[in-house]
């Protein structure tokens, strides 16, 4: 659960101008950051963002909790990028194979599994990474798009994952782990260590 | 990463990651893995892809407009006074 959105939530009840006045500002970024990361435009962002929270100023007494919250909010977000106007370059709409995706020991479109040598204790996201990092989830078709972004960026649980899609939980891991897949393969290359040892495809 | 283990294993690298793969499951996969190092690999790589999801923040947010705030401020107000 987004503490961020429990917060806002608390702020907002309060009725204290300040504290409500801090809860847009959060619930802003949160709405923002999740269009930027799902349309890679700014203008869609801000329109999702914009359009989200006068929604939510209207039905502020639905919400019994922060989980409900969250759920909403990230529901009616998706559905406002979904229907941005300003198409970005990256919209393909086709299905990803798990099959296509994974490691091959030769003539293979996925690079080899040494390119990829450091752990997750020691990944810095420098610019480079994160310009690659963006361009490869924003390549993803939007199904697995939303539900990568949604668990792994938002960090929401599978369960809200597939409330927020309207799908099952079974359908939500299944495009998690070929979009995860999808990303790993898309930054092979850019995530090195020297020092470690090589693995190679297969002993 | 060829064989028809490694190709099961692969399938349920994430669910292993996230902790929602079933014991059987789970047991079977880590015999795998203590015996297959290009699967060990593969997991590490994709653990330390979530890692790099859940690290990525998007750019910093533009202030609401003044009206668009002032708007807010008033459904909000209109909402409080309702309940």
């Amino acid at each position: 659960m987004n503490s961020q959105v429990e917060q806002a939530l608390a702020n907002l009840k309060s009725g204290n101008p300040e504290d409500v006045e801090q809860a847009l500002e959060t619930l802003q970024e949160v709405v923002y950051g999740f269009g930027m990361k799902v349309c890679g435009v700014r203008e869609d962002a801000e329109d999702t963002a914009q359009e989200t929270l006068i929604r939510l100023a209207r039905q502020l007494k639905e919400f019994p909790d922060a989980r409900a919250l969250a759920v909403w909010l990230y529901k009616v977000a998706k559905t406002q990028c979904l229907m941005s106007r300003r198409k970005s370059k990256f919209a393909p709409a086709q299905m990803l194979s798990l099959d296509a995706l994974m490691p091959r020991e030769s003539g293979a479109a996925v690079p080899a599994v040494k390119s990829w040598e450091v752990t997750p204790e020691e990944i810095v996201l420098n610019k480079e990474l994160r310009s690659k990092l963006k361009d490869a989830v924003l390549a993803l078709p939007k199904p697995y798009r939303l539900v990568l972004i949604l668990r792994d960026m938002e960090q929401l649980d599978t369960r809200e994952v597939a409330e927020v899609m309207g799908i099952s939980e079974e359908t939500t891991k299944m495009r998690l782990h070929r979009a995860r897949v999808f990303l790993r393969n898309a930054l092979a290359g850019y995530v090195r260590r020297a020092e470690m040892p090589e693995v190679r495809a297969h002993d | 990463m060829t064989d028809r283990h490694c190709k099961q294993i692969f399938a349920t690298l994430s669910e292993y990651l996230d902790a929602q793969l079933p014991e059987k499951n789970c047991r079977e996969l880590e015999l795998h893995l203590k015996g297959c190092r290009p699967c060990i690999a593969y997991l590490e790589s994709l653990r330390t892809t979530v890692e790099a999801c859940r690290r990525y923040k998007a750019p910093r947010t533009p202030a609401l407009s003044k009206q668009v705030k002032a708007a807010l401020l008033a459904a909000l107000q209109r909402s409080h006074r309702s309940q």
